[in-house]
């Protein structure tokens, strides 16, 4: 056990004057400040100590105090509480990497690399993470002098290098744009034969500077709605993460029943994005009545979003201080009509599915990744529960309502797809029934929102996280001056887990790639066209549908 | 085994039938308090341009062409519609409205343009107390933003305001090698 007080004590035994200042606001929080020069064997202390990894925050102070900083998060789940640890650094001076301990930070280190122009010694992979290939490599687009809108110009010719290929293998690319991905992203894969034997990813084709617009053009009580669109399917948990994290920073109390209705929204959205997962993840495996199916059983909660919140997603419903709209009495029959149809209906498809032999040919020893990886390489969510790491943030950091709803946290030992599959279904039943505990517990009077009395003092810092369909998001936020946070971190799901998905790759066949990346994250387009190129003369023909149905139909 | 997963799955898709809507064919209803097209009340509005200074997306724009005249304009072709404007009404003059049949092809049918007649005040010569203690300014201690109106105008920021020294340095940036060299 290394509660707040003896894990402050360890850390200051140990390392003495290195550790500067120590600062613990709340019950939750607690931030470390530190030199530089130790924070490997810091981080490894906290990791020793029982510490989870969640991710590290770079900031611009070159203005202030003529440094970068750093601040490497950790969250003690037994303990309930986040620890920041927090250094800075000279512009021009490197800063000793933790990536070879803890693998997971590898990409919030390339990312500072290209965002902020930070320097880091021993990155086992310092290449490009964030940025396009064609950036220019002396303009940092997170500090506080580059404009949000830049524009510099594009160059030709320009390509990202893949790692080395493993000897005897071939390079199968899988994306940018492939039919089971519904974002571009691509991996290349690395087979022998059709066996995976690594591959290397080069994605954030689609960063937009969510952070860096909401750091320098809207203000407080308007990144709800934008944080709300980084996801299209877990938008609520984006907006109520970003305003706890504030309220949180600023020490602003919220009415007891606006925290059980962000509670009952984001158990609703949970149950919808589970249902849709189940159903894109049959889509993957070539099993459409499940995708069909769960797609039909999906479309009433989406009604019901409409009818609570005027919108079938994205709700807009979670902002600073509470909620925008209440959930009256006949609402509140609605739900329960409505969840009390999708329980029936789940538990249909649930007998159907769960003993299909062609699903568990599928996703049974597809994807495996040990319990030990699994922690090493931080991995959130269904990935992780899936693989017996028995992680929640709605257990182990209460947020909203949540102390007091009871609820199990489904945890199998399949550590493959499978586990995914099982876990994410009975979640559903366990969200069916906090929805359920949440409109019957939650007081009937208390104003839904409380905006703030005054302004927000700048400099505060506040973590949280909340435990997304995905798994759990953190947000971290420093207030700023001119009514906008100076610093907005946010980090989704996705981001531990797909640095987790080479490993779950490894030694798999090609033909389940789809439904390995789609284990953690559901992704599908259409595409009906592929183009053929000549490699003698160059020379470039679009095949229409037709014509490849005839190749294909020929060939056989 | 396989064969009784396959007899429950049948059923499953057989005992629902058919669940698509008629939808083009026949209208379909939205249920109240359905976040549609915003919709402006000119006999309400004061003209205080709160939806103006809290749009999450910016679309709306307000400009005074002279003391007494003052231009509202809603751009839809960027609305997220969000009904954020419609919280923020002091005079309840913003609706959100049921029609969301927005499709077209031209991207003036999604724009409002409204002009107000602002009375001028006898005694200080103001349209509107924009002054400590107003409505608006309350607003933004509690975390909205406030912006000056006139500035809004010229959102989003146009291409002379990036910093050109900048801009230079990514004429001299060295590329990367070409795959295969």
């Amino acid at each position: 056990m290394a509660t707040i007080q003896a894990l402050t004590d360890q850390l200051k035994k140990k390392f003495g004057n290195a550790v500067t200042g120590v600062e613990n606001p709340s019950a939750t929080q607690l931030f470390i400040d530190f030199k530089k020069e130790k924070v490997r064997e810091i981080c490894n202390e906290v990791l020793a100590q029982g510490g989870r990894y969640l991710v590290s925050v770079g900031t611009d102070n070159l203005a202030k105090d003529g440094t970068l900083g750093l601040i490497h998060t950790f969250a003690f789940d037994k303990e309930h509480y986040f620890l920041s640890l927090r250094t800075a650094t000279k512009e021009s001076e490197p800063i000793e990497s933790i990536t070879p301990d803890i693998p997971n930070a590898g990409w919030s280190e390339r990312e500072y690399m290209d965002l902020l122009g930070m320097k880091f010694t021993n990155h086992p992979k310092p290449k490009k993470l964030v940025t396009a290939d064609d950036w220019p490599s002396d303009i940092y687009p997170l500090r506080k002098e580059v404009p949000f809108n830049i524009k510099p110009l594009a160059a030709e010719n320009v390509a990202y290098q893949l790692d080395e290929c493993p000897e005897g293998c071939s390079i199968v690319p899988f994306g940018p744009y492939h039919p089971t991905q519904h974002e571009p992203a691509h991996f290349a894969l690395f087979v022998d034969g059709e066996t995976i034997k690594g591959s290397d990813y080069r994605g954030f084709m689609i960063h937009r500077g969510v952070e860096k617009l909401a750091q320098t053009q809207i203000s407080y009580n308007e990144i709800p709605f934008l944080a709300e669109r980084i996801c299209g399917i877990c938008g609520s948990v984006h907006a109520a993460s970003y305003s706890q994290a504030v309220e949180i920073a600023v020490g602003h109390k919220i009415s007891r029943r606006a925290e059980y209705i962000r509670t009952i929204m984001l158990e609703i959205e949970r149950v919808h994005s589970h249902l849709l997962w189940l159903g894109v993840a049959g889509h993957l495996i070539g099993f459409d009545t499940v995708f069909m199916q769960a797609w039909r059983v999906r479309e009433p909660i989406m009604w019901l979003g409409e009818r609570l919140t005027g919108n079938r997603k994205t709700y807009g419903m979670i902002v600073i201080g509470g909620v925008r709209r209440d959930i009256t009495p006949e609402l509140k029959q609605d739900i329960l009509n409505v969840i009390g149809t999708i329980e029936k209906e789940m538990i249909t498809i649930k007998n159907a599915i769960i003993g299909d032999t062609a699903i568990h040919r599928r996703t049974k020893d597809v994807g495996y990744v040990s319990t030990e990886d699994t922690i090493k390489w931080s991995l959130v969510g269904p990935v992780a529960r899936a693989r017996n790491v028995d992680i929640d943030v709605r257990r182990d950091m209460p947020y909203a309502a949540y102390d007091e709803m009871k609820f199990s946290v489904p945890v199998v030992d399949c550590n493959d797809v499978w586990g995914t599959v099982l876990v994410r279904v009975l979640e559903t039943f366990e969200a069916i029934s906090i929805i359920r505990q949440a409109l019957d517990k939650m007081p009937n009077d208390g104003p839904i929102l409380t905006p703030f009395e005054d302004a927000v003092p700048a400099g505060m810092h506040g973590i949280t996280a909340v435990e997304a369909p995905r798994g759990e998001v953190t947000h971290y936020v420093i207030t700023g001056e001119e009514n906008r946070p100076e610093r907005w971190r946010v980090r989704a799901p996705t981001y531990p887990n797909l640095q987790g998905v080479p490993m779950m790759l490894l030694n798999n066949q090609l033909a389940d790639v789809p439904i390995i990346i789609g284990s953690i994250d559901p992704c599908f387009s259409c595409t009906e066209r592929m183009e053929v190129v000549d490699l003698r003369n160059g020379g470039m023909k679009v095949m229409s549908q037709s014509e490849l149905e005839a190749l294909s139909r020929n060939k056989r | 085994m396989w064969l009784t997963s396959k007899i429950k799955q049948v059923l499953l898709v057989i005992k629902p039938g058919t669940v698509t809507l008629p939808y083009p064919f026949e209208p379909h209803p939205v249920p109240e308090g359905y976040r549609g097209q915003p919709s402006w009340d000119h006999h309400k509005c004061i003209g205080c341009g709160g939806c103006a200074a809290h749009c999450p997306a910016r679309t709306i724009f307000i400009r005074d062409l002279c003391q007494d005249l003052r231009v509202m304009v809603y751009d839809g072709g960027r609305c997220t519609y969000c009904g954020r404007c419609a919280d923020v009404c002091p005079e309840k003059a913003i609706t959100m409205t049921k029609n969301y049949e927005l499709a077209t092809g031209s991207k003036k049918d999604l724009c409002t343009t409204m002009e107000l007649f602002m009375a001028t005040c006898n005694r200080c010569g103001r349209c509107y107390e924009m002054e400590t203690k107003n409505a608006i300014d309350r607003m933004n201690l509690k975390g909205y933003r406030y912006d000056n109106l006139e500035m809004r105008a010229v959102l989003p920021v146009c291409t002379e305001q990036f910093d050109t020294g900048m801009l230079a340095k990514s004429d001299r940036f060295k590329r990367p090698e070409r795959i295969g060299e």
